[in-house]
């Protein structure tokens, strides 16, 4: 997967208000990309059933 | 002899001042002695509640000589992460933000620890904002006691020291995605993440809603069941929070025998786990066959994803809570935690959607495990504590990003994304003489059985009695 620039993170923070330069802006960069990475990774996953709650089902037993 | 008194554990010392061997003056001074001493160096309080504490103290010892009902810490001195509110008391949450901030109220698990009597001695350190990852902490580098050029985990960094060195009789710290179980792991303690539900997170201030446990660390594991069967249960104000199943204590003594242990194999036996490391977790797993429990490896696939679906949704939380202060305070964060913040704030809402189905995946993997197994067996982290050096270099890479804060998260953070139990024990050293943790998972509001497992290989090793070489 390509990986997002610099200059695109930066509007992407900009979009929601955020001040991103300098060595923020180049870890930020590969934080995200890092991020992108692993989760686009999932979708090698049968996650058919997995509805995303963040708690377990209440036991029906 | 102040030494030897501040080692003892808690519920011993309870038990000592109740029978009017030792006075909570002397215990008090104890602590303070041990900090004045040391924790210059290790920087594992933020605050110290000293004049308080020997007020406190003397309050407590007049208090046994009238008799009358004593509750279960009177007149034991403990320490909290700064991340809880105290009444009075300031509470920076690590971070120059909230350096001035000083609460009204206590937070439900400190009020309730006083309320049995226990006396804050203090305020831990932390990472800011218990999100991990800080690179200069406002309040000083916390340090491991075994070794000061070594971090000590996080984010109940403080926590973790104070528990291990003795800096307070035992502690309290918040776990979303290993922040009690870590720091116990490096520093040589005792930590248990109770089961999500359990324990109110009133008065604490959040990482990540779905995920935040207040729990112990202690010197201990009969500490750590004391202090959970004091600090567990409804408050009325969080909504969320179901009472015990069972006394946490009950089973504590009832040894291994007819327990099922399920040793994870990705963890044990993965790329990232140091030899030694992974070496020490068979050898605790061999000790409890030895104690009658029935052992066998169990796969758990999906658990070496687990750190960046943690990191994707935990920071994706995070990111919500602290937007309005990064958009106009931003660099009043530590850079550390203001990049983590916004990665986080920009990932697309696509991907953590689907971070959240592969939680449910993991969580089911999980759950189905301990249907099979009473206990899970992992190591706590597939390292022992490394260089404070390491964490400040610079990222160069995403696939260096993905190494330094995925990888290691992936063996805390499996019992976090599946809101079950997990409790961290010393279980060996390292050739170098650094702390291993072994990490125990159990099922969902079973800590008695989780206790039960953890006193039993406690009681059979010496791993939990050394003590760090502290000089002072």
């Amino acid at each position: 997967m390509a990986e997002l620039s610099a200059a695109e993170v930066h509007a992407q923070a900009a979009a929601i208000g955020l001040l991103l330069e300098g060595e923020d802006l180049a870890e930020v960069a590969h934080r995200l990309n890092a991020f992108v990475e692993a989760l686009a990774g999932l979708a090698t996953l049968d996650l058919a059933a997995a509805e995303p709650w963040p708690t377990a089902p209440p036991d029906p037993r | 002899m102040s030494d030897e008194l501040a080692f003892r554990s808690a519920a011993d010392l309870a038990r000592l001042i109740r029978a009017g061997e030792v006075s909570p003056v002397e215990v008090v001074q104890a602590y303070l002695s041990r900090i004045d001493r040391f924790d210059g160096a290790l920087r594992a309080y933020v605050t110290v509640c000293r004049e308080r504490a020997l007020d406190e103290a003397r309050a407590a010892e007049a208090a046994r000589g009238r008799g009358g009902q004593l509750g279960p810490l009177h007149g034991v001195p403990f320490a909290v992460k700064d991340q809880f509110d105290t009444a009075g008391v300031r509470t920076t949450s690590g971070s120059r933000l909230h350096a001035l901030r000083t609460p009204a109220h206590d937070a439900t698990v400190v009020a309730r620890l006083r309320a049995a009597g226990g006396i804050l001695l203090g305020k831990l350190n932390l990472t800011e904002f218990a999100l991990g990852g800080t690179l200069t902490y406002p309040f000083g580098q916390p340090r491991n006691p075994w070794d000061p050029t070594r971090e000590t985990g996080g984010s109940s960094s403080g926590s973790g020291i104070a528990a291990a060195a003795a800096l307070a009789a035992a502690t309290l710290g918040e776990d979303t995605g290993g922040s009690v179980r870590s720091p116990a792991s490096w520093c040589g303690a005792v930590g248990l993440r109770p089961t999500w539900g359990l324990v109110p997170r009133s008065g604490c201030i959040p990482v990540a809603w779905s995920m935040d446990a207040p729990g112990p660390l202690t010197r201990s594991v009969e500490d750590a069941a004391l202090l959970l069967s004091i600090i567990a249960g409804p408050d009325g104000r969080d909504p969320w929070i179901r009472p015990a199943a069972s006394d946490p204590r009950g089973d504590l003594e009832r040894g291994a025998r007819g327990l099922s242990v399920g040793v994870v194999h990705e963890l044990v036996a993965g790329a990232d786990t140091e030899p030694e490391v992974g070496a020490a977790v068979r050898g605790a797993a061999e000790t409890l066959r030895g104690l009658g429990a029935a052992v066998a490896d169990v796969s758990l696939p999906l658990v070496p994803r687990a750190g960046a679906v943690f990191m994707a949704l935990a920071d994706s939380e995070a990111a919500a809570w602290h937007h309005p202060t990064l958009a106009t305070r931003g660099d009043e964060y530590d850079a550390g935690t203001r990049r983590r913040l916004i990665a986080a704030a920009l990932l697309p809402t696509t991907l953590a959607q689907q971070a959240g189905r592969a939680r449910a995946a993991i969580r089911a993997e999980v759950l189905d495990a301990l249907e099979r197994f009473n206990v899970l067996l992992a190591p706590t982290a597939p390292t022992a504590a490394p260089p404070i050096a390491g964490a400040r270099a610079p990222i160069r890479s995403r696939g260096e990003a993905a190494r330094r804060f995925f990888n290691r998260r992936s063996y805390t953070t499996p019992a976090s994304l599946a809101g079950v139990p997990a409790l961290s024990l010393p279980c060996g050293f390292t050739a170098s003489g650094l702390p291993i943790g072994l990490q125990l998972i159990g099922r969902r509001f079973d800590e008695a059985t989780l206790l039960r497992a953890a006193r039993a290989y406690e009681r059979a090793t010496d791993c939990g009695g050394r003590r760090p070489p502290l000089h002072g």
